[in-house]
């Protein structure tokens, strides 16, 4: 061994052994006690978290889960509305608030325009507004007029129209005061492969169609009919086309 | 979990991870604190920390790395590169090299890493460049640098020069 291993082997044993006479007076049940309390607040805090994320999912399924054929109330106004009818229902997808005229306003947010169409129906339905929302079919009763323009069918504007929000996203109204008695909204959105008659761009159908007859559904869209100008299919709404904004379906 | 496993884990290596947060932070008290803290973050993810290279390693980074977020927090600590008074100890506890102690955290903050895992952990060198997310070879350099700074600074205050 060489000196300057010598001298480095004296100078760290130096500086090992200047500290030996330090040791840990803390006793393991100490540590073991402090440990034991951390992970018992951890715990309390995991359920006060899981516990308030199910009372959060609770009070966003109650009111989606409200059946369809639910009177719709519409005096009450307030956060959730009276009873079983909500008045403001908002998620990811869109929000929906009901108004004291009767109406309700439905917001899509133009990022996640087809992203929760099942919950939109059960929310509109629970606030008392008969809809059935498919994508990729259309469908209508045998007594139903199947007529379109630009894709939209007799009767649709009077319960629901396009209003522009000028923030970007797409805002209809509907009116469930003047739904005809026995019929209800039909809306079908056209699946990724059909959108290819609007040339990408979100599209949709809307037609009444009966509560009570069987609904007979198609994946064939709808027939091209004259448009002003634009899209190859004017069967079917473009809503690049309409006033109010359009989503962007590749965004989805 | 493992009761018995921590408490030997404990009592095996609670006295060496004091010795080497003392090294880098200069306050027994501190150190102690700090270790303990450790311990009981290592005793909370025992699963964890039981599977670690170099569980020693673990507590030691965790206590320094407490540290930092403690003196975050109460933006109350001393300066380390001051001249500490370590050897003011309180009654009963060894008093300590404080010579060697502000050398020692002269050191730069690397070489005084290499110092402590190697030389209070007894880590090899192949370990220590893991716990340290460095090279082996830059572990050797950092050792060889503060080997030579160590002993020219125990040497001069051995030998003071006369007249100083």
């Amino acid at each position: 061994m060489s000196t300057h291993d010598t001298e480095t082997t004296a100078v760290l044993n130096a500086l090992k052994g200047s500290l030996d006479e330090v040791s840990m007076d803390t006793p393991v049940s100490q540590i073991v006690s402090a440990g034991r309390t951390r992970r018992r607040r951890r715990r309390l805090a995991g359920y006060a978290t899981g516990a308030a994320a199910v009372t959060a999912l609770a009070l966003t399924v109650v009111p989606l889960s409200q059946p369809f054929s639910q009177p719709f109330d519409a005096s009450s106004d307030t956060a959730l509305g009276s009873g079983a009818n909500p008045a403001h229902v908002s998620n990811v997808a869109f929000t929906m608030n009901r108004h004291t005229d009767g109406t309700i306003h439905v917001t899509w947010d133009k990022q996640r325009y087809f992203e929760d169409r099942a919950g939109l129906e059960r929310a509109l339905r629970a606030a008392g507004f008969p809809v059935v929302i498919k994508e990729g079919v259309f469908c209508a009763g045998p007594d139903d007029d199947t007529s379109l323009v630009r894709g939209i069918g007799p009767g649709v504007s009077a319960v629901m129209h396009g209003v522009s929000t000028g923030d970007g996203k797409v805002g209809i109204v509907f009116t469930p005061s003047a739904m005809p008695a026995g019929k209800q909204l039909f809306i079908g959105f056209l699946s990724p492969a059909q959108l290819a008659v609007t040339g990408g761009a979100p599209g949709s159908v809307e037609r009444l169609v009966s509560t009570t007859a069987a609904l007979t559904c198609t994946a064939q869209a709808p027939p091209a009919s004259p448009r002003k100008e634009g899209a190859s299919n004017p069967g079917v709404k473009d809503k690049t086309a309409a006033k109010r904004p359009s989503p962007p379906h590749q965004n989805r | 979990m493992k009761q018995s496993e921590f408490q030997e884990f404990y009592q095996a290596n609670r006295d060496a991870c004091l010795r080497s947060v003392l090294a880098s932070v200069g306050d027994r008290q501190l150190a102690e604190d700090l270790v303990a803290e450790a311990f009981t973050r290592a005793w909370v993810s025992w699963h964890t920390v039981r599977r670690h290279p170099a569980p020693t390693a673990w507590i030691v980074r965790t206590a320094l790395n407490t540290r930092i977020s403690w003196w975050r927090r109460r933006r109350r600590e001393v300066a380390l590169d001051g001249d500490l008074e370590i050897a003011a100890t309180a009654d009963g506890e060894p008093a300590l090299d404080s010579a060697l102690l502000t050398v020692l955290r002269r050191l730069p903050q690397r070489q005084r890493e290499v110092i402590v895992f190697r030389v209070f952990l007894d880590l090899d060198t192949k370990t220590t460049a893991e716990a340290l997310g460095i090279a082996p070879g830059t572990v050797t350099a950092h050792l060889s640098r503060a080997v030579t700074t160590l002993r020219s600074q125990l040497v001069a205050i051995d030998q003071p020069e006369v007249g100083s």
